[in-house]
C-alpha cells in the first residue's frame, strides 16, 4: 500500500523539476517509467512524500543527432528500439534494449531509470559503457558529465548528486565498418533479470586483423567496465575460433579472480567464457544480421 | 488531484488520489473489474491495458499519470454489437481460455500486436505475449488464436479492398 498523503506533481520545465527534487523540506522521488519506483513505493522499501513525474519535460523525451547522438533520460526502451536513427547509428544499444523485460515493461521503462536505479544487472549499461556514452546530469549545482563507465559505484549506488537528475545520454556514432553484438543469459527468455550479459563491438583492418575491440560484461563484476586485458589480447590478431576460445578462457579467469569462488562461480565461469565467444563470433565471424 | 482522460472512448473526469495505482483506479473507482490484479510487480500481465494504443501494466502507473491520455481496458474491446470480438471468439474456440484469469491481459497484448501487423510470425506473437503469464494452456492455443485472428482480419481487409475496387 502506498502511503496515503503522497503527492504527485508533473512539471513540464526541467529547472522546475530540479527545484522540486532539491527542495529540502519535502522527500521527493523522480518518476520516469515507474517500473521499479511504483513497486518499491507499494512495498514501502522507498519512502517519498512526493513524486515528481518527469515524463512531460521535452529535454528528457528527445532523441536527436547533432554530431553526437543525444537520448533523453525519459525516452522509453520501446522508443529506443523503434528509433530509425538509433537502429542506424547505435545498433548495439537497440539490441540490448530489445532484451529488456516485456512489451509492457519496455513501453514504460526508461534508460534514465535503468541507470539511476543502478542494478548490477541493468541491461542498458553494458551497451552504454561499450559505446563510451557520457551521462549528462542536471542538479541545482549545474550540469556535470560523467562517463557511463563511472556512474555506477556499486549496487544501487551512483554518482548522481542528491536532488540531481539524469538529463540525457550522449554517444558518438561508430565509424563505418564496426560490428556489434549483445548476448544475454537469463533464467528464461523474457522478463528475467540478466544473470550475465556481454556487449561487444569491433572492427578489422585492411589485412583482416582485429583493429578495434571493446568488451563489456553485465551482471558479472562490481562495476560496468571494458575488459582491457581481454581486449589487448585480441588486438592485432586474425579472428579464429581458437582465438575466441582463448579470449573466453581469459574472461573466465578474470571473473574468477574478481569474484572468488561463489556458489554461482561454477556455471558463471563457463557461461561468461561462452558468451564472450558468441559475442566475438558475431562481431568478427561471417555471421551477419541486424 | 482532478484528472481528465479518455476511457474506452468516452471522456471521463475524476478526483484521482496520488497513492493508488491506475489498476486500483480502474477497478475501485470505475468498477471495471475485467482488468485483473495479479502479481502487482509487473511480471504477470493480468492487469494489462492500452495507453494511447500501447500495452502497459496498469499496476505500474500512479492514477494521476493518465491525465490527458487515452485508456482502453478489456471492457472497451468488443464487436460493434457489444459481444465478443473476433480475437475473443478465436481464443474461446481454440481452447485458449481455461481458468480465464490471464485472458483479459492476453487480449490486450494481442490487440496491441494486431494494431501493428496482421501478418505476425510465431516469434512476433510469442514476443508480444512474453509479458503475460498463463499457467493453464501452455501458450500454444493462445498463439494459434492470435494467428487465426490475424489471418481473419487480413482476409477481411483484402475482401474490403477488392469490393472497393469493384465499385470503382
Amino acid at each position: 500500500m502506498i502511503i496515503e498523503n503522497l503527492s504527485y506533481t508533473c512539471p513540464t520545465d526541467l529547472q522546475e523539476a530540479i527545484a522540486l527534487l532539491s527542495d529540502p523540506g519535502v522527500c521527493s522521488q523522480a518518476l520516469a517509467g515507474g517500473t521499479d519506483l511504483i513497486i518499491e513505493l507499494n512495498r514501502g522499501s522507498i519512502k517519498a512524500d512526493r513524486v515528481v513525474d518527469i515524463n512531460h519535460i521535452p529535454e528528457l523525451k528527445m532523441i536527436r543527432e547533432n554530431g553526437r547522438i543525444t537520448i533523453g533520460a525519459a525516452v522509453t526502451f520501446t522508443e529506443i528500439i523503434e528509433s530509425p536513427l538509433l537502429q542506424n547509428k547505435a545498433l548495439l544499444l537497440v539490441k540490448a534494449c530489445r532484451e529488456i523485460g516485456s512489451p509492457q515493461i519496455r513501453n514504460l521503462a526508461t534508460m534514465g531509470g535503468n541507470v539511476a536505479h543502478a542494478s548490477i544487472s541493468a541491461d542498458s549499461l553494458p551497451a552504454l559503457v561499450c559505446l563510451e556514452a557520457e551521462v549528462m546530469i542536471q542538479s541545482s549545482a549545474g550540469i556535470i558529465y560523467i562517463p557511463a563507465a563511472e556512474i555506477v559505484t556499486g549496487a544501487g549506488k551512483t554518482k548522481i548528486p542528491a536532488g540531481g537528475l539524469i538529463q540525457s545520454f550522449e554517444i558518438n556514432p561508430l565509424p563505418a565498418g564496426h560490428r556489434v553484438a549483445f548476448e544475454r543469459i537469463g533464467r528464461r527468455k523474457s522478463m528475467s533479470i540478466a544473470r550475465l550479459s556481454m556487449a561487444a563491438l569491433g572492427s578489422l583492418d585492411a589485412n583482416g586483423k582485429i583493429e578495434t575491440i571493446r568488451l563489456v560484461p553485465g551482471a558479472a563484476f562490481a562495476q560496468f567496465q571494458r575488459m582491457k586485458v581481454v581486449e589487448d589480447m585480441l588486438l592485432g590478431q586474425t579472428p579464429t575460433e581458437r582465438l575466441f576460445c582463448t579470449a573466453g578462457q581469459c574472461m573466465a579467469q578474470l571473473y574468477e579472480a574478481a569474484s572468488g569462488k561463489r556458489w554461482s562461480a561454477e556455471w558463471k565461469e563457463k557461461a561468461i567464457a561462452a558468451i564472450t565467444e558468441r559475442a566475438l563470433r558475431q562481431v568478427f565471424g561471417d555471421y551477419n544480421e541486424n | 488531484m482532478k484528472i481528465n482522460f479518455n476511457l474506452n472512448g468516452s471522456p471521463v473526469s475524476i478526483d484521482a488520489p496520488a497513492n493508488i495505482t491506475l489498476l486500483n483506479l480502474l477497478r475501485e473507482k470505475f468498477g471495471l473489474t475485467g482488468t485483473k490484479m495479479g502479481c502487482e510487480v509487473g511480471e504477470c500481465g493480468a492487469c494489462s491495458i492500452l495507453i494511447d494504443g500501447k500495452v502497459v501494466n496498469s499496476c505500474m502507473l500512479l492514477a494521476p499519470q493518465v491525465n490527458g491520455r487515452s485508456i482502453t481496458t478489456i471492457e472497451g474491446i468488443h464487436d460493434p454489437n457489444g459481444g465478443p470480438n473476433d480475437l475473443q471468439i478465436s481464443l474461446v474456440e481454440n481452447g485458449a481460455v481455461q481458468c480465464g484469469y490471464c485472458t483479459p491481459g492476453m487480449v490486450m497484448a494481442g490487440e496491441a500486436l494486431l494494431s501493428h501487423t496482421l501478418s505476425p510470425t510465431e516469434d512476433e506473437i510469442r514476443n508480444a505475449i512474453a509479458g503475460n503469464l498463463c499457467r493453464c494452456t501452455g501458450y500454444q492455443q493462445i498463439v494459434e488464436a492470435i494467428e487465426m485472428t490475424a489471418d481473419l482480419r487480413r482476409r477481411k481487409l483484402a475482401g474490403q479492398a477488392k469490393k472497393l475496387e469493384e465499385v470503382q
